[in-house]
């Protein structure tokens, strides 16, 4: 639900109320008054009777006139009480409201009760206006509220949305920061003023920790190197025992384990920093075969079968140095993860490059798996980069990562988006 | 001949040091941008091994001042910041190759040699690694006069170890050596296996000794 339909509601039911309520009031009090109009009416009729009986010492005759009736009734004893009554009267199948008053008056040593009534038409019609005017101006405020907001309120809550769909635009990675269009509500303006600092902030945090990835891995090489150097006069030794070599061994793999990963994480920081833009056409079968060609050896040892199918003459327009860490990293973990005997297809069509393999019966996880350092189970041999990096050159490139897991393959794909 | 290091990380330029005074090099270090200035202007060097980071100065500067004097040493660029543009400037002012750090002492040593042989015998060389001869530019192999057929991974692996005989090369520096960085095979030394044990039998059935010595599973020893 919306602030304003929310708000619009609270309001729209309080002004039923107040104009139910002031209509309710509103009758009753017109009604009072009109009552004591009656009323008056009905004592000049009193006293009209009594000054004519005052005067001629007999009842005047009873006139019919249109809402106002007489009768007299003989009683034996009266007194001098005034008594106001309200009476139904069911007149031609109408009921009618009448207002009568009863007095007592004493002609020629005879008492009579004399009746004076009439009618109550007017409030019958006063009900039925208000009532009337109640509902039309109830029914006059839903439809001007309704105009105003569709007509007022998505203009002034457009600067809102606005301010929204940019939040939602911003990406750290991109360089670019949110632009929110100047507005002269407070709320508004405090909002966006709000959110440009937030965005500021992020974004330099954001730069802050890579500079510091990127300035920690660059400060890694030189004693990374030294180790390494280190390893390689100490392995020189002809004194070395069989113990002390497995020992560097150990420490030799670990290094290289630790170089590689050290490596990839530069490697991610520089595509971030755009260092991988230029970019030239080639021929996408092109470069494929030739890539399929250089793990020819890793491919036949575990004797793989590779199907490919090329759209003729598909090219793409990307950095080569990037199409190759991608092209690598996707192949060697088709090889690497691949069972012996097992298949590879790789697929360009309509934009799409798929990569699919053989290889452990079971899904590898959801897109959580293109993330840094997401290793499923069997990804013990990597360093839990290489997808990362596959989805990081792919989102420069104007392409995006998928995997799924299908019929018994593991399918990668690289999607161009559809915009470029 | 003579090699300089230019590298302000002492424990690097040591074990560099420590790595070629084995062969028939003689090693020089320069730990800072001026001694380094100072020593190419007063003596030449077969190869120089240059740091591009230097307190004081740039490597790229030194790698100026070399080619506005003039002089032919080999340079080879070793950097931290292992960044497709230092490479490139590297090369197109005049340095002859580029290795990114953290890197393995025997291709180092491959490299310098390359650089070596290009300055030196204008690629016409002939290498002599016990009693093979290595022929670079035709990239065959002879022994005794006769010639030993090999394929082209068997025959860089000849060459890498040429470059590094009497040493131990550890087993990831000749997987990387041969299959480069990008490959993520370093886990896995089947291959190279394969490779060892197909060269080693080539040159047995040639007739050749048995110069190639497996280090307790550390790597290989190409001993003459």
């Amino acid at each position: 639900m919306k602030l304003f339909t929310k708000y619009n509601r609270i309001n729209l039911l309080a002004t039923i109320i107040v104009f139910v309520l002031s209509g309710i009031a509103y009758f009753f009090l017109l009604r009072f008054i009109l009552i004591n109009q009656v009323d008056e009416d009905l004592k000049i009729e009193q006293h009209e009777i009594e000054n004519y009986v005052s005067k001629y010492r007999s009842l005047p005759e009873v006139i019919a006139v249109k809402d106002q009736q007489i009768s007299y009734v003989a009683v034996n004893n009266g007194n001098e009480r005034n008594v106001f009554t309200n009476r139904h009267a069911d007149r031609q199948r109408r009921r009618a409201f009448f207002r009568q008053l009863d007095f007592f008056i004493h002609v020629k040593k005879q008492w009579y009760q004399v009746s004076v009534s009439k009618s109550l038409e007017g409030t019958d019609n006063l009900i039925q206006s208000i009532v009337t005017i109640t509902l039309v101006t109830i029914l006059v405020v839903l439809v001007v509220s309704l105009v105003i907001n569709r007509l007022v309120l998505r203009k002034l809550w457009q600067p809102f949305y606005d301010s929204l769909a940019g939040i939602r635009r911003f990406e750290l990675e991109k360089k670019e920061m949110p632009v929110f269009a100047a507005t002269a509500i407070e709320e508004f303006k405090a909002m966006n003023e709000t959110f440009s600092d937030v965005t500021a902030k992020a974004q330099q945090d954001y730069l802050y920790l890579k500079e510091f990835t990127e300035n920690a891995s660059h400060e890694l090489q030189t004693p990374l190197a030294v180790i390494k150097s280190k390893l390689d006069v100490l392995i020189q030794d002809p004194q070395l025992t069989e113990a002390q070599s497995k020992a560097a061994f150990a420490a030799y793999e670990a290094i290289q384990r630790l170089a590689r990963l050290n490596q990839g994480l530069l490697l991610l920081a520089k595509i971030e920093n755009g260092q991988y833009n230029s970019v030239s056409d080639f021929c996408v079968a092109e470069k494929i075969t030739e890539k399929i060609h250089q793990f020819g050896e890793l491919i036949d040892a575990k004797k793989i079968h590779v199907h490919t199918s090329f759209e003729s003459g598909a090219t793409v327009s990307m950095n080569p140095a990037l199409a190759d860490i991608m092209l690598n990293n996707l192949l060697s973990n088709a090889i690497k993860y691949n069972v012996f005997d097992g298949n590879i297809n790789v697929v360009v069509q309509d934009g799409v490059l798929e990569i699919s393999n053989s290889g452990k019966k079971e899904a590898l996880g959801d897109s959580k798996l293109f993330r840094r350092f997401a290793k499923s189970g069997q990804a013990e041999e990597g360093i839990g980069l290489g997808l990362a990096i596959v989805k990081q050159a792919a989102e420069v490139s104007g392409f995006s990562a998928r995997y799924v897991y299908e019929n018994g393959l593991h399918r990668f794909f690289l999607i161009r988006n559809p915009h470029l | 001949m003579k090699i300089l290091i230019i590298e302000d990380e002492i424990a690097l330029s040591d074990s560099i040091c420590t790595y070629f005074n084995s062969e028939n090099f003689v090693c020089e270090t320069a730990s800072d941008f001026k001694s380094a200035i100072e020593k190419i202007s007063l003596y030449d060097y077969a190869c120089i091994i240059l740091d591009i980071t230097l307190p004081g100065g740039s490597g790229l500067d030194i790698l100026h001042d070399l080619r506005l004097n003039h002089k032919n040493d080999g340079v080879i660029i070793i950097s931290a910041r292992n960044a497709v543009n230092d490479k490139v400037t590297g090369l197109k002012n005049g340095a002859d190759d580029y290795l990114a750090k953290p890197f393995h002492l025997s291709e180092l040593s491959a490299r310098v040699d390359a650089i070596i042989r290009r300055k030196t015998f204008h690629g016409k060389d002939i290498i002599e690694i016990g009693d093979l001869s290595l022929s670079v530019p035709n990239k065959t192999v002879e022994f005794n006069g006769k010639s030993v057929e090999l394929t082209r991974m068997e025959y860089d692996l000849l060459l890498y170890f040429a470059s590094n005989k009497n040493r131990v090369i550890s087993k990831g520096a000749m997987a990387e050596h041969l299959w480069g960085d990008d490959m993520d095979m370093t886990a896995n030394y089947d291959f190279l296996y394969t490779h060892i044990k197909n060269l080693r039998k080539k040159l047995l059935m040639a007739g050749c000794p048995d110069y190639i010595k497996s280090v307790y599973g550390l790597g290989y020893k190409f001993a003459v």
